[in-house]
Formats: structure tokens, sequence, C-alpha cells
């Protein structure tokens, strides 16, 4: 006791305040946290924020210098356009947009087709992840738990398909799906799209299943479980985090894709979004503004989709990322 | 166990029924697709959708022949297209831009339509460097739908503040006009010019050249880019001074793409551009531009030895060979190309609607005394300055099958140039070289 004082007494008498000094340190710590956390949101933040306020903005004040963060003059008639048309009109000479004053000469006349390609992107993106779901599950489960002649040949010929470039692919399915009549439908997407998420599907869920104990798999069928009936009531609610991960990569995937989209895609009977929205960009005119708006719109869906499953998405990121 | 046995049969029924009946679903719309009358297959890029659909339909009307009409987008246009060529995807009538002919003319994938008396007679009135364009090897592919050229456009408010009165006629005048303007804080960069490599480089450089009295290459299609009197050194020459010895143009021209210079000149930062004349409604849209009803046309300024050319562009409908190969499908595709390139009920209605509803320009000269076009070109431009400019455009002339490879190669040795990393003349000769390499091994 008496030593600590006079520790204490020596420090002082240094003038030296180490818990000052501590404290002082700390604060210095959570000020550079918070301003790194600040520079960080505003990088992030700031693109996203242009987008929703230039979506408000005409034409005329986007290009104002300098910027306008937040609208001088508000409009809503970008969204007007896209949400404002009526859908079974013929298109005649007097009904085409190009003489409605309404629309604005530099909205392209195909705003009109963008709910419907949203519709298309959510249509595609939704079958995708049930497909994927109902063919990744079993083959992963199998690979993982099932020991089989061929196995390790299975295990590599998926990922072998996962390292041929879609471009390569293009030529190929293009054929298929001309032979199969399926040009310009929703089909053609949804069966090329399972072809590319199915092997990366199939190998983040098998690194999952096999990092759960086996005991489980034996238990379950101890129990009087078949195989289908462990992998469902045993297997699938295990690997919430995994199933999420997949779920999250094959709806972005799906809902992002853009080349084999732009090749079996004519009419938007079929066009998802990301074809349309590069079509807003015509050679003649271009609205950043309108580009926004439907930019904001293309962004909903996924936030959505992000925000449900928020709390796996950490943990069913890293999932299969190192054996358990 | 038999209980597991049935369930296992059960499962596979199942699982043998689903794909079954996926696989009958998925065929169903090919099915019904295949039982129809085949239509007109008609692929575009997606400009003037609307416009495009309603012309279809009062088409269809007239002849009672069914078109099935689908685009992409422009910037993917052509790689979307060779790889439906390739994989033998229906096709009878497509928009094609003018440097992509020698490129799908050498691969068969379209016919020439010259043996259409139909659609030939449209030649006589339309302009020389369209039908130009339009024709490889001699032989002509479709008839024009759109055409522009690079237009020189000044901001009228910038130039009476800097004390002048007329725009500059020659490419000096507009370095001693841009000089000023720099002195009196008007503009920091007065000239605006975009030299990013894009697909829109050989446009600038072609104006910018023919302007000057030259060409990249001779009659026979020799390069003669690099040569002193009737080649590309002044043109390129003079850039490079404005760049760097009187600083008028910005040295981040090279990363500069034709939209973000339109965007830039919209917002008042230059005084001088060059861009496609269409754009010169856009610029002066209240709604779209700061400097609104400021934006006049005026001759593209001329080099010493040059005169007040440019270069112009187009785009056609041309006809595919799998058409061209069955008489009756090409009868009815020459049809379709006659309705949206020649006339419909008497008049270049396609063209005339194209102009009105999105500014772009036509290839046919009547439509210059069109009364409606007249009004509508009154109310942002100068019809007059237009024609005549129009009338001194010239196609490109480095249009070849290796163009892709070439201009490469060509706007890399400008921009490097332009950076002062490269003497003009070493620049040209090595544009001039590739050129001649190229051209020796197609």
């Amino acid at each position: 006791m008496s030593e600590t004082r006079t520790d204490s007494a020596q420090t002082a008498a240094a003038g030296i305040d180490y818990r000052r000094r501590q404290r002082l340190s700390r604060l210095a710590q959570k000020l550079v946290i918070f301003l790194c956390s600040v520079v960080l949101a505003f990088y992030v933040l700031a693109p996203i924020s242009w987008l929703v306020s230039s979506a408000f903005q005409t034409e005329a004040e986007i290009v104002s210098v300098p910027p306008h963060w937040i609208p001088e003059n508000p409009t809503v008639k970008n969204f007007t356009a896209i949400f404002g048309a009526t859908e079974d009109e013929e298109i005649t000479y007097e009904t085409r947009s190009g003489v409605d004053p309404a629309a604005g000469g530099f909205i392209p006349s195909t705003a009109k087709d963008l709910p419907k390609a949203m519709w298309n992107s959510i249509l595609v993106a939704t079958l995708v992840v049930i497909l994927n779901l109902l063919v990744g599950v079993p083959a992963a489960y199998a690979i993982a738990k099932i020991r089989y002649w061929g196995r390790n040949g299975s295990v590599y010929f998926i990922l072998t398909t996962r390292v041929i470039p879609d471009i390569a692919l293009v030529v190929p399915f293009f054929l298929v799906i001309r032979k199969l009549g399926l040009l310009d439908t929703i089909s053609s997407l949804v069966i090329t799209y399972l072809a590319v998420t199915v092997p990366f599907t199939v190998f983040i869920l098998m690194q999952y299943f096999e990092g759960l104990p086996d005991e489980l798999d034996k238990a379950a069928r101890v129990d009087g479980c078949s195989r289908f009936q462990a992998l469902i009531r045993v297997f699938l609610p295990l690997s919430m985090p995994s199933i999420v991960a997949v779920v999250l990569f094959t709806f972005l995937t799906s809902w992002n894709e853009f080349l084999l989209a732009l090749m079996f895609t004519q009419t938007s009977a079929s066009q998802t979004l990301p074809i349309l929205l590069a079509a807003f960009t015509s050679d003649f005119t271009v609205s950043f503004s309108f580009l926004n708006a439907a930019g904001v719109l293309a962004i909903v869906p996924p936030v959505i989709v992000a925000i449900i499953f928020e709390r796996y998405i950490v943990s069913g990121l890293t999932a299969g990322a190192v054996k358990g | 166990m038999s209980e597991q046995k049935s369930l296992l049969l059960g499962r596979r029924d199942f699982l043998r029924t689903s794909a079954a009946a996926s696989a009958l679903s998925l065929a169903a719309p090919a099915r019904l697709a295949f039982a129809q009358d085949a239509p007109i297959n008609m692929q575009t890029w997606s400009a003037a959708v609307d416009t495009v659909q309603s012309h279809i339909n009062a088409f269809e009307k007239e002849t009672g022949l069914v078109v099935s009409y689908g685009n992409s987008p422009w910037a993917q246009y052509r790689e979307g297209m060779v790889a439906k060529f390739v994989g033998g995807a229906p096709l009878d009538m497509m928009w094609v831009s003018d440097s992509w002919l020698p490129e799908w003319a050498e691969a068969g994938w379209i016919s020439p339509v010259d043996e259409f008396e139909s659609l030939m007679k449209y030649n006589d009135e339309a302009e020389q460097f369209c039908t130009d364009s339009m024709t490889y090897k001699g032989r002509q592919y479709g008839l024009t739908y759109y055409t522009d050229f690079m237009a020189f456009l000044y901001d009228e408010e910038k130039l009476t503040a800097a004390g002048f009165d007329a725009p500059p006629e020659s490419w000096e005048e507009l370095v001693q006009q841009s000089l000023v303007m720099k002195e009196k804080g008007i503009s920091e960069y007065p000239m605006m010019l975009a030299m990013a490599q894009e697909s829109w480089l050989i446009e600038f450089m072609a104006s910018l050249v023919y302007s000057h009295g030259g060409r990249f290459t001779d009659e026979n299609g020799d390069a003669i880019m690099h040569e002193d009197e009737a080649g590309a050194v002044e043109a390129l020459q003079w850039v490079v001074d404005a760049v760097n010895k009187h600083g008028v143009i910005s040295p981040a021209c090279v990363e500069t793409g034709e939209l973000s210079g339109l965007k830039a000149f919209a917002s008042g930062n230059h005084a001088f551009a060059m861009v496609a004349k269409y754009r010169l409604r856009m610029l002066n849209d209240p709604e779209q531009s700061q400097v609104a009803g400021n934006v006049k046309q005026a001759m593209m300024p001329k080099g010493p030895g040059g005169e007040h050319a440019t270069v112009g562009w187009m785009r056609f409908h041309g006809m595919a060979t799998q058409a061209a190969q069955d008489q009756q499908r090409a009868e009815n595709t020459a049809r379709l190309i006659e309705w949206f390139g020649g006339k419909a009920n008497g008049e270049y209605k396609f063209q005339k609607l194209l102009f009105l509803d999105i500014g772009a320009g036509f290839g046919v000269k009547p439509l210059f005394d069109d009364p409606d076009v007249q009004a509508a070109y009154d109310a942002y431009g100068d019809v007059e300055i237009i024609q005549k400019q129009q009338a001194l455009a010239k196609k490109k002339d480095v249009v070849t099958p290796w163009f892709g490879e070439w201009n490469e190669t060509n706007g890399a040795a400008w921009q490097s140039a332009i950076l002062g990393n490269s003497d003009v003349r070493a620049a040209l000769k090595k544009s001039a070289a590739k050129w001649d390499e190229l051209k020796a091994s197609y």
C-alpha cells in the first residue's frame, strides 16, 4: 500500500497523469473510429443519396454547377412516366409517346415498360431461387453425407463449371434455347441462370453440410428417418445461414444478370430490368434524371430482400469458408 | 421395409412427373410459336421504340403482314446481333450502323438490296454520303433510316460577352476567341472536345481532319493519314497546340466521352463544342440544359487548306441473308424496308416522325422542304445552316473490316500526341503503319 502511494507520488512528482493519458487515448481512438465511420458512411451513402435526389430533379438541374443535393424544383414526372402509362392501349401515330408533351421529350418511350420489366426480374429471380434450393439442397446433402463412387469426381465437375466464363457459354446456350424455341421467354432465363447458379449453391451447401456432424445423420436414421426426412427435419433447420446466403446470391445474381438476358430477350414480354435500364441510354438521347429514377426502383427489391435476411447475412456469407 | 420402398418409388414418380411437367410447360410457348404464320423478324436497338411500334402497326394494317419486333440496348447491340447471327436466330430486317457494314457483309450475315427496284428508286432523293455509306464493294445494303453529322455549336451569350459578333470561321480564329474568353474569365476551357476512346472518337477525329482538308486514306484505301499535305497532321497538331500551348481545350479531353462532354457544355462550362447535330435540340431545351436558348450552330471551322467539311454517318435498314435466300421472305422484308426507309403512303413518314419525336436527322433531301420539319427546326436551330452543313458531310473513309482493330491503335496514337507523350508525326506514322499491316493481312 505504501509502495503504491510511493509510486503515485513518484508519478505525480514526474508530472505524468497516466489515467488522463489513457482517457485521452481512448477518446482519440473513438474519435478516429467515428471519423472513419463518417467517411465510410459518406462514401457508401453519397452515391445512393445522389441517386435518390437526382431522381426528383429536372435534367437541367442535374447538370447545374455546383450540384443540388436537395432539389430546388422537385419533380415526380419521371415516376409519373413510369407508373402513369396505360398498358393495353394500341400504339398508333397519334398515341405514341413521342408526341405526348406530358411525357417530356427526353423520357424514353419505353418508360412504361419498367414495371413489367421489374415483374419479369422478380419472377425470374424468385423461380431461380426456388429451383436452386430444390436442386441444390438434395445434391449438396448427397455429396456431403453419402459415400458413393465418383463423389470426388462429381465435386470437381461441379467446380469446373464455375470457372467457365459466361461469355464462353453464350453461343452454346443460345443454340440450345433456340432449338427449344424459348427465345424471348422467361423460361430461357430461368434455365440458363440455373446452369450458372446451381454449382455455387451446391458448393456452398455441401461445405456447410460437411461441417455438421455425421452423428446427427446417423441418429436421425436410427430414429427412423429416411435420407429425405433427415435432410428436411435435421439438416435444413441447422443450415439456415448458408441457405440464406444461397438465396441472396442466387436472387442478386438473377436480378443483376445482363449478358444472357441481352441475348435471349427481345421484347418487353421477357426483358428484365438490367436490359431495360441499359436501353434507356439509346444512341439518340439519355436522361440522367430518368435513369436515376429507374435506378431507385431497381434497388428497392434487393434492399428489401437484404433487410429481411439481414440477421443471417454475415454468418451465411462465411458459410463454407472453413471446415468446422 | 415395404413402406419405405413405396415412399421411395413415390418420390421418384413425383420427380419424374415434375420433370415431365416442367419440360412440357417450357416447350409449350415454342410449340405455339411454331404453329403461327412466320412473321417478319425485325431487330433494332432501343431507340424511339414507340415511334417504331406505331409505324409497324400501320404497316401491318396496310399490308396484312405480321412483324415480330425486338429491340436491345444500343451499347450492346452489335455484340448481341453477332451472337444471333452465329446462333441462327430468325432475322429478316435489322438496323445496321455504317461502321459494321464491311464486317457483316463479309461474314455473309446481311445481303445487298440493290436488286429491288422498289428500294433503289429512293437513292435520287437521298444524300450522296448516305448512299455511299450503305455501299460496300459496289453493292448497296439498305435504305437509310437516320443520318446525322458532326456539328460545330457555340454559346452565343459567351461569344457576345467576349466581344465577338460572329462565331469563328477557322480553327485559328477559334483559338483567338478562346484566348480572349480565358482572359476575361468567361470559360477556363472554351472549347469542348471529347477525345476518349469510345465509339464516337472516330467521328470527332474525322471532322477535324476533313475540315483541315485532309483524309485518312486515299481513293484506293491506302493510308495517307501521316502525309503532311493530304493527311491528318495539321488537324492533330491543332488539337495538341490547343491543349498544351494555348490551354483552350482541357487535357482531360482524352478522358471525356461524347455524353460527358455534352453534359458539360449543357451546364455552361464551355463556349464552343463539337457534337452531333441532333444534340442541338436537347441543348436548347430548358428542361435539359442550363444554356438553353443560347446554343447556335455555325459552319465547321476550317483549317488553312481546308473547307467547312465535316463527317456524316448513318444507320440503315438492312436485310438478313437468311431472308434474302427465300423469295417470299425477301419480298416481304423489302416491303418493310421500303415502309421504313422509303415512303409510306407517299411520304417519308418514318424519317419525319423520328425527326419530330427525338430530333434525329434524316438522309432524304425533300424533308428539308416539309413545313412541319422547318417549323420544328426553327424552334431550336437554323434549318439553312443545317442543310448547308449536311451538304458538306462526307462518309468516314476508314470503315473497313479491320476498322475496329485499327481504331484502337489510331485512338491511342492521337491520345498519346495530345498528352505530349509522342510527336504528332510519329503518332500518325504509327497509325498509318497499323493500317497498312491490317490491310495487307485481310
